[in-house]
């Protein structure tokens, strides 16, 4: 109840009304999507080596230190603009099953990052670093789906 | 062909938003070997990865993901083509990706033929500003009244 009160407070806010009432709101969700199709193809170049299917000549921590700075960069841009884009709608994205999946796959995500970081480059397991990898891929694809779905649920 | 796509697409549950998202990560793998690449060229990013090995390793993935960028978009043409050829943004798509590609194709040549050329800089920067100004406009497509409204 009162998180619902919460996301129409949201919507009632002065940016949320300005975001949805111009054309703020296309110029942010192009920068979103410009910035979501950045952080999956980077993480996707990570995730390929951690299979060691990509750049093997390299140790898997330089692919991932040069790279992983940038899917970051993009991730904030991403983040911001996907924060101004459910405020003028929080109501209606929090109740729409697309965009839930979406957080849930991006919680996933953030798991999965964990497991990497923290398991599996420390200890060098290669295994491990090879199923991360794998995750990594489907979950990121499955993000990108959640949120193109989002627009198609009325 | 037309009336086949069009009744795919409205009576397959899900299938625009799943064409959608194969068109999505094809522009993930194009964009982010593109723009890492003319990054790498202009010495900001991925500094232990040498020019010419990075192109030969992800270049190949831009060819390859070209046709698939076409395969499925086309279907959504195909479906709708008045919604798209009196688009003037889908004009603008298009005059953005093909001198993108062209550019694409020109620093593959150089950078594996010719690392020591002056002028590869301009072009990457070049390249930057029309893949981000490809995807800009692909996704401005459907806001096409923002921008250009009718009297």
């Amino acid at each position: 109840m009162v998180l619902e009160e919460f996301w129409t407070w949201l919507e009632m806010q002065p940016l949320a009304a300005r975001i949805g009432e111009s054309a703020w709101f296309p110029f942010l969700e192009s920068i979103h999507v410009l910035s979501a199709v950045f952080v999956v193809g980077t993480v996707l170049m990570a995730d390929l080596r951690l299979l060691g299917w990509y750049a093997r000549r390299y140790p898997v921590t330089v692919i991932t230190n040069e790279v992983v700075p940038w899917t970051w960069g993009a991730f904030v841009i991403a983040a911001v603009t996907g924060v101004g884009l459910l405020l003028p709608r929080a109501s209606w994205y929090v109740a729409n099953p697309a965009f839930l999946a979406k957080v849930v796959l991006l919680l996933l995500a953030g798991v999965n990052m964990l497991v990497l970081h923290f398991f599996a480059l420390r200890t060098q397991r290669v295994r491990l670093q090879m199923t991360t990898g794998a995750c990594s891929l489907l979950v990121w694809a499955g993000v990108l789906l959640a949120g193109r779905w989002i627009g198609h649920l009325s | 062909m037309h009336d086949t796509i069009v009744y795919l697409l409205s009576n397959v549950p899900g299938l625009p938003p799943i064409v959608q998202t194969v068109h999505l990560l094809g522009i993930a793998v194009i964009m982010s070997s593109v723009v890492l690449l003319d990054l790498r060229i202009l010495g900001f990013a991925l500094p232990s990865q040498d020019v010419r090995e990075l192109t030969r390793r992800v270049m190949p993935w831009v060819w390859c993901t070209l046709p698939i960028m076409l395969l499925s978009g086309l279907p959504f043409v195909i479906a709708r083509p008045q919604r798209y050829f009196t688009n003037p943004i889908f004009g603008i798509k298009f005059a953005l990706l093909l001198p993108a590609v062209a550019l694409a194709a020109v620093l593959h040549l150089l950078t594996v033929r010719k690392p020591d050329y002056r002028g590869t800089k301009l072009l990457a920067t070049i390249s930057l500003l029309l893949w981000i100004g490809v995807v800009l406009a692909g996704r401005w497509i459907a806001y096409v009244d923002y921008l250009l409204p009718e009297e």
